[in-house]
């Protein structure tokens, strides 16, 4: 009779805490120790089941897959709260109607809006950016090509530091969304990238959702 | 006697008032779920939501991501008046989306049902659109339709009808003379004119005959298997054999060719994509309205089905 009054008493308390977690602003739980703790506790499981496989284990990423580095808060969305879970909850070019699908990197060589010239321009001036060693002229006929024939400003931004809004990358280091080699950046403006994410809209709860949210955003960074 | 005496004997008359009492309880409470809109409803909105318009959830999330994407804040520093217009207009949203499916709106509404259409479509092939081909199989794909990857080829040609009455073998006859004449170097006005030869009609531009280049896709667009077959293999300045057709005979001189140049998976690469893409769409699709139609009762009338008895 105990146990099965004292089992009933913690699901009532948790029953408690979790509507208090999806009730409680995102932006407040962060700051409250309990909550996410909670939160934290739902979550990381959910991390290590669902999202490890192209996450990694350390929230590392991958840049072959396109996969941000979340361990070095590469957040192509920004790493609010609500933004991060809706980006849970509907995906990334998911299909789902309410995916984050506003830009898409185009094939700028490929559908013949730059050449193959220009593309390896562009490159040299994202080198140029990041403080690497690279071409001077071609980064100065790369600048071109950056602000005005390949209009890449209008969605990497005037200083290449990405938008959130958008959810595209910095094209500045150290930490690139593919690869900041020059064969990897090369291949972007060639053939165009496409990275999804899947909805968990029906696969998770929103209490799951939720606590997933807050387990990324405040997992402790290496 | 006292009340507990009372309570403690047995009475029908007291028996059948709390029978009947209970049943009028439970009509009363049934007819108000059955005729009223509200008559099931939860009364507690669930933690994830924040408002519930007739039984259905507006996410917090939503909400949370509106308000910030409405007002350009973080929703910690919304204000109550923001939050309350926002949750205003997302409950007024709510109310007339389901005020359509009330009216049926999809079934007589055009831009509706073209909107469900397509949304319904995009649910379906989301999971292709979003799959990226692998380089092998893109590959491999281009390795077992390697001819349809060619730059398109141009053709200047005249299709010319034998005009004169007659039997067909007739006409075949004078359309073989014809041939040999283009062959022999005559020009084509003048064996048009010497054996009354017209040209088929099939290749006009602003109601003129087309004499310039026009794209091998466009020929094949226009005329028959058995025609075209003909002409494929005529290269610039060579003439067809006669090819009998049901409007009459008909002799095809190309005059110009430009052949199609095969292209390499490199050059390909843009279109293979496509067509790997599109032919995925295209099986996700028949398999969605197999299913679709394997649980739905169809009936065409006979008199207006395409073959008796078969569903179109």
């Amino acid at each position: 009779m105990i146990v099965a009054f004292g089992g009933m008493g913690l699901w009532l308390h948790r029953q408690q805490v979790a509507a208090e977690l999806l009730r409680t602003e995102p932006a407040r739980i962060l700051s409250d120790s309990r909550l996410l703790h909670e939160a934290v506790r739902i979550g990381q499981p959910l991390y290590q089941r669902h999202c490890v496989t192209c996450h990694g284990t350390n929230l590392e990423g991958s840049a072959p897959r396109g996969v941000p580095n979340l361990a070095r808060n590469a957040w192509l969305y920004g790493n609010d709260p609500i933004g991060v879970e809706r980006t849970i909850l509907y995906g990334i070019r998911s299909g789902h109607p309410k995916a984050r699908n506003v830009t898409d990197m185009p094939a700028m060589v490929r559908t013949g809006q730059l050449t193959r010239e220009d593309a390896h321009d562009v490159v040299e001036f994202l080198q140029q950016l990041a403080g690497k060693p690279h071409d001077e002229a071609a980064a100065l006929r790369g600048r071109s090509v950056y602000y005005d024939k390949g209009n890449c400003h209008d969605c990497h931004a005037r200083d290449a530091k990405g938008v959130a809004d958008y959810g595209t990358p910095a094209l500045t280091g150290p930490v690139y969304l593919y690869g900041g080699d020059r064969d990897s950046l090369y291949k972007s403006v060639l053939d165009g990238r496409h990275g999804e994410c899947p909805a968990w809209i029906n696969v998770l709860t929103p209490l799951q959702i939720r606590a997933l949210a807050l387990y990324l955003v405040s997992a402790p960074r290496p | 006697m006292s009340i507990r005496e009372d309570l403690s004997r047995v009475s029908v008359r007291r028996s059948m008032i709390l029978l009947a009492s209970g049943a009028l309880i439970g009509l009363a409470i049934a007819g108000y779920g059955l005729f009223t809109s509200k008559g099931s409803r939860s009364r507690g909105v669930p933690p994830e939501a924040v408002a519930l318009v007739n039984q259905r959830l507006i996410l917090r999330s939503d909400f949370m991501t509106q308000t910030q994407s409405e007002f350009s804040v973080p929703f910690a520093q919304a204000t109550a008046e923001q939050r309350r217009k926002v949750l205003g207009d997302m409950i007024n949203e709510e109310l007339l989306m389901q005020r359509g499916l009330e009216m049926d709106l999809p079934s007589y509404d055009p831009e509706v049902r073209n909107a469900l259409v397509a949304g319904v479509e995009l649910e379906v092939t989301a999971d292709v659109l979003a799959q990226k081909p692998t380089p092998e199989h893109l590959r491999a794909y281009y390795e077992q339709h390697k001819d349809k990857y060619s730059s398109e080829g141009t053709m200047r040609l005249r299709d010319l009808l034998v005009k004169t009455d007659g039997s067909v073998e007739a006409r075949r006859e004078l359309a073989l003379q014809a041939v040999t004449a283009l062959r022999k170097g005559e020009s084509v006005d003048a064996v048009m004119k010497r054996f009354g030869l017209a040209d088929s009609g099939r290749f006009m531009e602003a109601g003129h005959v087309n004499t310039d280049n026009i794209f091998q896709f466009a020929v094949r667009a226009k005329v028959s298997d058995a025609l075209y077959n003909a002409i494929l293999p005529l290269q610039g300045g060579q003439v067809s054999d006669p090819i009998v057709e049901s409007d009459g005979v008909h002799l095809v001189v190309m005059v110009d060719r430009t052949l199609p140049v095969p292209q390499t998976f490199e050059e390909a690469s843009d279109r293979v994509w496509k067509d790997v893409t599109n032919e995925a769409l295209d099986k996700v699709r028949a398999a969605n309205l197999a299913y679709l139609r394997s649980r739905a009762e169809i009936v065409v009338a006979p008199d207006n089905a395409a073959v008796p008895g078969e569903t179109p």
